[in-house]
């Protein structure tokens, strides 16, 4: 199959995202990587079943175990579509499956797209969210999402080889230093949301809120599926208040 | 390459193996992944009338890296131990490694009463990943790729403005709240609260030209700072939820 090459005609200064966030050739690269990974989990399924015997672990245990992975995953798996499509009017569907769906993890890479946003005096989502400020975006994005993969491939071989990691070397770093760095993330990326209009900062709150009080209960009743679709939950709660104090305004 | 002891040590043959097989298949795909994840930014930047200037390129990536840049190197690290080397070329390229692989590659091993760490418990994980990704990436397609971009189109224009309009506060105040929530850890959620108020409160409004850089100077000031404040008594447990 021959892909389209065509050159996309892009605006700068354009703010519909969605002409040039699904263009063909992004369409392309995003099952392009759908692909890889379906070639790598038949790859490893067959390495699987080559050395299974050898363990004493018969035919039928790999494919219960398989089964039983696939069946794990329909909850979480279904709670990231959700919150997903919340995003692809931000990112249109090929950024969205590549980025979201799959390498990334939603709070990583929104957080990548709205600091390149800042970074060229623009706002994600606004009203100067331009071509030009979502095809930087996706390359931060895209490049912070290389640099986690390029660090596995550089450093899984090292772990491999050397027993001690720098895990046991020194716990107290290790633990400390991304936790600060994951709060100290978030907390700057929510925060600087509270000045930007008075239904920003409600938003802020009921999403929180909503999150709060998800937790909350699936803590009290016992519900894991609760836990995985707090995030989809709290952003359609938000959107839906968004939505009306905005026509109300 | 073949040893005469081959026949008494079959099991650990075979899982040598097996890992040779899946770092050299999982490399390789994974270094495919990378590309194609590549080349479609670098087309956007290129060959679609943009005018991306490389400078605006690196000023985005230096503070994307001055934020996220630790993580990149800590979590390969953190990980490892859990997922074993070829698990990890897997869930590197899938994604939402805590909350769905990792469950899935423990609800696989214990449902045909494996151990974690065994021969068969690798295996089990493996194939738990395997079945992971494959429902993962068939509700992807189905449901974003296919059913998503037609819902979207549907919607009305201005909704989807409003929805574009407000999605990050929308999702950042969950994220905060789920990230304090998962890391369990008072003083540094303190100390990294107290400083984004600075820093929008104080420091941006006194000068804007900072805000280039402010969610990198926030985190890096929070790592500094929850080292210096650190309870020093208090065993520090890593809580990855």
């Amino acid at each position: 199959m021959q892909p389209q090459l065509i050159l996309a005609a892009g605006d700068p200064s354009s703010t519909n995202i969605w002409a040039i966030a699904n263009t063909p050739f992004l369409w392309f690269c995003a099952l392009g990587v759908f692909a890889v990974i379906f070639i790598q989990t038949i790859l490893y399924s067959r390495a699987a079943k080559v050395a299974a015997p050898h363990v004493n672990m018969p035919a039928r245990e790999l494919k219960e175990s398989f089964r039983a992975g696939a069946v794990a995953s329909i909850g979480p798996s279904l709670a990231v579509v959700f919150v997903a499509i919340a995003l692809l009017a931000l990112f249109g569907t090929p950024a969205v499956l590549v980025r979201i769906g799959l390498i990334g993890s939603v709070s990583a890479e929104t957080g990548s797209a709205n600091i390149a946003a800042v970074s060229m005096g623009a706002t994600l989502g606004g009203v100067d969210y331009t071509q030009q400020v979502f095809a930087v975006a996706l390359v931060a994005m895209s490049l912070s999402g290389a640099m986690w993969m390029l660090s596995t491939l550089i450093l899984t071989p090292i772990m491999k080889k050397g027993g001690k990691s720098l895990a046991k070397r020194n716990p107290a770093v290790m633990a400390l230093i991304p936790t600060a760095a994951l709060l100290g993330a978030f907390s700057a990326l929510t925060i600087a949301e509270l000045p930007k209009s008075s239904i920003h900062m409600i938003l802020v709150a009921v999403s929180a809120a909503s999150m709060g009080l998800c937790l909350l209960l699936a803590k009290v009743l016992h519900a894991k599926w609760l836990k995985e679709w707090a995030l989809g939950i709290s952003i359609a709660i938000a959107i839906t208040a968004g939505y009306f104090l905005h026509t109300a305004a | 390459m073949s040893t005469p002891t081959i026949n008494l040590t079959s099991a650990d043959a075979s899982m040598a193996r097996f890992e040779k097989q899946t770092t050299r298949y999982g490399s390789l795909t994974m270094t495919a992944g990378l590309i194609f994840s590549l080349i479609g930014p670098i087309y956007l930047v290129f060959f679609s009338g943009l005018q991306i200037a490389p400078s605006m390129i690196w000023v985005a990536f230096l503070a994307v890296a001055a934020t996220f840049g630790v993580l990149w190197i800590v979590e390969p690290v953190t990980y490892f131990p859990i997922l074993g080397s070829a698990a990890m070329y897997q869930a590197f390229m899938i994604g939402n490694i805590s909350n769905k692989l990792l469950p899935a590659a423990i609800v696989a091993q214990s449902s045909i009463g494996a151990k974690p760490g065994t021969k068969r418990g690798d295996l089990a994980a493996v194939m738990a990943i395997c079945g992971a990704a494959t429902v993962h990436l068939t509700s992807l397609l189905l449901f974003v790729g296919v059913l998503g971009t037609w819902l979207v189109s549907q919607v009305p224009a201005e909704v989807i403005d409003v929805a574009r309009l407000y999605i990050l506060p929308s999702l950042m105040g969950a994220v905060l709240v789920q990230s304090i929530v998962a890391m369990k850890s008072l003083r540094p959620t303190i100390i990294a609260i107290v400083l984004a108020l600075l820093m929008n409160f104080v420091v941006l409004p006194a000068a804007p030209a900072v805000a280039m850089f402010a969610t990198a100077l926030v985190v890096i000031a929070s790592i500094l700072v929850s080292w210096v404040l650190r309870d020093r008594k208090a065993l520090v447990a890593t809580t990855e939820d």
